[in-house]
Order: structure tokens, then sequence, then C-alpha cells
């Protein structure tokens, strides 16, 4: 008996004194090209970015971009689903060696990962209402709840900055429901997937009727510290921009193509 | 003088007869699964009704997207699986540690036992998931160590706890003439322990294990929040990739439903048997 819980303690305290590996990580493009595999954290519940087919396998935007990538490097590609609540930190500890996940620019978020500039991407915020209540402006939203998806950003702002109860949800298929339901006046969301979603059939009476605001560009990174393979992105993403492979993606995904992506064309062209 | 009439010439004590029907004797039949296929097809179909004609119909949407969701549901069972094993094997240890003579064992065993009884799972399931690294090394060696087994982790802890309280039930419950039996025939508290109590309260420990398990199961889910990509991340990423079609929403979830019931049920049965077998005689 005695001797059984001596050997657990002691497995217990080994255990602990091994909980402290850090990984040191020299030249990530190597280590790619090496390794013959890039693991790409995209986004897997984001329509049309990010998302799954029946089979389970990533498809959209993004993992269309992260392939471009792979085959600019002549490696296989390997998709590692994220959500926002750990994308940044799976870059960091090496989980992921790119992250091509609707992430929005910001410069907190540049202290803690390597942001890649020129930005690939951009979108607003708006709202998704019946057009029955016939907002005009954000402050209309005031004491009112309004609905939003558990972990963005602008959950915060739409509360803070114009008085709304925001009531979060998992999915935007929860999201979709409650506004129906009316347990919600409007659905805080990005402005390219609400227009698409109030041309869909059973939300004729929704409208998209605010001006966007917080327009931010969104950044794709790699682990902080690597400016080779930062580099290399920068090309990659001017590329995309040249070459309207971005424009090209929202057509073939059925986005409008966006004025960032129109603009970022004319300037690269 | 009074006469007192009787009813009949020869009273005779009737046999007791419980007053409420037996829980044990309502099982599920055949009729009651159609019942439940023509509640499961009645939400649906009026989920699609709300549609449009156009998009493809619910059924053929949740067809497709099912050997998905019951490959991620065998997930769901493997992790609920290796739980069980870890929280088996080191309830059983905690438990008998509550039993010890030794009276600081005793009381640490029972802190520990208490302590992780009486925490949310969910809490236990974050707290693992924060706390314990994505990698160690040993020796040298990088060791991951993934969501999905740090959900493992989380998970196996409130079992274990649970998993002692069963053990140290077990032994208690034993008559103490089995102890003290054994004792005088000259056997150490060790042999006693593993040739006598432990053996005779297997059979006993069997049906709340087991009852244990199938709440652990049902538990599994709760590593979604987390990020493990188990049935329910998956049946979310299915219908964000429907386009968020709120229509599916009942469907889908019906359909999680249905599986774990589908595997959950059977080992109720079988416990409820168990018990059965195991009850001691009146």
């Amino acid at each position: 008996m005695k001797t059984t819980i001596k050997c657990i303690i002691g497995t217990l305290c080994l255990g602990a004194a091994a909980l402290s590996g850090q990984v040191a990580n020299a030249e990530a493009l190597d280590d790619i090209k090496a390794a013959g595999v890039i693991k790409v954290g995209v986004k897997a519940d984001y329509k049309p970015y990010g998302f799954l087919d029946s089979s389970g396998a990533s498809i959209g935007i993004e993992p269309e971009l992260a392939q471009d990538v792979a085959d600019k490097l002549g490696v296989e590609i390997e998709f590692v689903p994220v959500v926002s609540s750990n994308r940044m930190q799976f870059l960091e500890q090496g989980k992921i060696d790119l992250m091509i996940a609707t992430m929005t620019d910001k410069p907190d978020r540049r202290k803690v990962v390597g942001i890649v500039d020129p930005n690939y991407y951009s979108s607003g915020t708006n709202i998704l209402a019946p057009k029955k209540y016939g907002f005009k402006k954000w402050e209309d939203l005031n004491g009112k709840p309004v609905c939003g998806i558990q972990g963005a950003f602008y959950n915060k702002r739409t509360s803070e900055n114009y008085g709304a109860t925001i009531v979060a949800f998992k999915g935007t298929a929860e999201a979709y429901a409650a506004l129906q339901a009316g347990s919600c006046v409007a659905f805080v969301y990005d402005d390219s997937a609400i227009v698409a979603k109030a041309k869909e059939a059973g939300f004729e009476e929704y409208e998209m009727p605010l001006p966007t605001i917080d327009d931010a560009p969104w950044g794709l990174a790699v682990p902080l510290g690597e400016e080779k393979f930062k580099d290399f992105m920068s090309e990659m993403t001017i590329d995309w921009h040249k070459s309207g492979r971005i424009l090209e993606l929202e057509t073939k995904w059925g986005v409008a193509n966006t004025p960032f992506a129109i603009a970022m064309h004319e300037k690269y062209k | 003088m009074r006469t007192t009439t009787l009813k009949s010439v020869l009273p005779v004590l009737l046999p007791a007869k419980a007053k409420s029907g037996s829980l044990f004797s309502f099982r599920l039949k055949l009729w009651h699964g159609i019942i439940l296929l023509c509640i499961c097809l009645l939400t649906s179909t009026a989920g699609f009704a709300q549609s449009d004609p156009i998009k493809a119909s619910v059924f053929e949407i949740l067809l497709r997207w099912m050997p998905l969701l019951l490959t991620a549901f065998i997930f769901n069972i493997a992790i609920s699986m290796l739980a069980m094993g870890i929280g088996t094997a080191a309830g059983t240890v905690l438990g008998l540690g509550q039993i010890s003579p030794n009276a600081g064992l005793r009381k640490f065993c029972w802190f520990i036992t208490q302590f992780f009884r009486n925490s949310p799972w969910l809490v236990l399931l974050f707290f693992a998931m924060f706390l314990l690294p994505f990698e160690f090394s040993i020796g040298g060696i990088d060791i991951p160590l993934p969501d999905w087994l740090k959900a493992t982790i989380g998970l196996s802890l409130p079992v274990m706890a649970n998993m002692s309280e069963i053990v140290r039930g077990a032994v208690n419950s034993l008559p103490s003439g089995q102890w003290e039996a054994a004792e005088s025939l000259a056997y150490s508290r060790r042999q006693t322990l593993w040739l006598v109590i432990l053996p005779q309260c297997v059979k006993r420990m069997l049906p709340p294990w087991m009852n244990l398990y199938s709440i652990l199961t049902m538990a599994t889910v709760l590593a979604s929040v987390v990020g493990v990509s188990e049935v329910m991340t998956t049946t979310g990423r299915a219908l964000a990739s429907e386009g968020g079609r709120p229509d599916l929403l009942a469907p889908f979830y019906s359909f999680v439903l249905l599986i774990f019931f589908i595997y959950c049920y059977p080992i109720a049965r079988w416990t409820v048997y168990l018990e059965k077998k195991f009850a001691v005689k009146g």
C-alpha cells in the first residue's frame, strides 16, 4: 500500500519537474522544407473564409490561400482547425507554422505574433436586423439585446460605445435562429457575411441598415521573430494582390468583391 | 345482544401489495422507438417547411454529414474510455487510501476525493486545459500533449474522485465479520484486502461504476467548450459550413442526442440487470 502511494507521489513529482519545455525555433522556413509539410491554422466554422466539407476537409478562401503557400514551397499541407481564442497560442506553441484565420490586425496582437505586411484582407462590422425596426444609426441599439458570436472583438465595442446588450452565441446558426425567434433585435457580424445572408431565402425581411464601422484589415501571421518566413509571406501576399487572386477567390466562394481587395489589386497592379 | 356480520366465515390475511408499480418493470420497447423516430421526423419536416424548396432537404444534408459526425462520436467514446481507465486506476488507489490505517494518508485521500468530487466538471476541464503544458520533455525527448489528451485528463479527475467514493463505500458495505474472520485465520491486512475484501467488492462496485461511465460519456461533450474536435464541435462546424441555417439546428442536435442515447441506454439497462442480479435476496 505505502509503496504504491510513494510510487504515485514520486511519479507526480517527476511529471511536475518535466513540465518545463520550451521550443526553440531556429528557422521556420527551413524546418518546414525539411519536414516536407506545412501546418496551417485555419477557421473551421467561418463560411466562406474557412469551413469544412462533409468529408471533414478544410475548404474556403483561406485554405486555398494556404494551399498556394504550400505549392510555392513544394511541401504538403496540413490544416489545423483553430478558433479565435486559441489561434495565437497555437502559433506561439509551434502547433502551426502559419495562421490564416480571419484575424483582425491589432497593435497588441503584433506583440504576440508576427503579422505579415501588407494585409491580405479586410472587413468591417455591421448588423443584420429586421426591416420593421428601421434602425438608422448605431445609437439606436442602445439598451436593446443584440446577438453576437462568442469571442468576436466587436461585441465589446457594440456594448460599450452604443449601449447594446450582447447575447453571444457559439455559432452563426444559433445566432440566426435567435434573431429569427426575436431573442434579439439585431445580429452584429462581419459586413461581407451579412450582405450574403440578407440575399438568402428566409431573410427577405432583413437588412443591413447601418454604416459599416471598424473597417479593419486582417493579418495572416507567422511565429514572432521569423523574419525570413515573414518576408516570404509578404511577397506571397503582394503576389495575391497583384494577380487578383483574392478577387478571384471571393467570386469563387460567393462573396461580392470587397473595396479593400479591389483597392489593393489597383495598388499593386 | 349485538351481532357482528362477517363477510367471510374465515377471514384471511391477503399478501401485501406494493401500491406503486415497480420502476424496473418499465423498459423501452419497439413502439417507443417508433414514437421517437416520429418526433424526429416531425421536427425535421417542420424545419424543412420553413426553408426554400430549392435548398437541399434537411435529411439529405444530415445524411451527408453523418459519417463525419459518427467519426467524431467515436472520438468521444475514445475520450470517455481513456478517462474512465485513468480515473478508475487513480480512484481505486485513492479509495483504498481513504480506508488506510494511517490517519495522515486517510485524511489526505479524503481531502483529494472531496475536493474533486465537489467541483464542477467543466471547471476541472478548464483547469486541466490551461495548467497542463502543450508538451513536456523527459530526458530530452519532447512529448506533445494534445488538447484531447488534456481534456481526457481533466475529465478523469472527477471520475477519479467518484471512483474513490465507490471503492470506499463498497469496502465499508461489507460486514465486519469478513475482516474478523480473515484476521482469525492470521491473514495480514494486505492479504485480507486483496484476497477477501476486494473480490467481494467488485460485484458491488460494478453497477455504480457503469453508471459513472454513462455520466462521463455524456460529459465528454464538455470538451467542445475547450476546442477539442469532438461531436459537438463538429456539429457546430457542420452547421456553420451549411451557412448557419437555423432550420438545421433541431435536426442536427437531435441526431447528436439520438446517438448518445443509443450508446448510453444499453449501458443503463445492463446496469439495472446487474443491480438486480447482485442484489441481496430479501
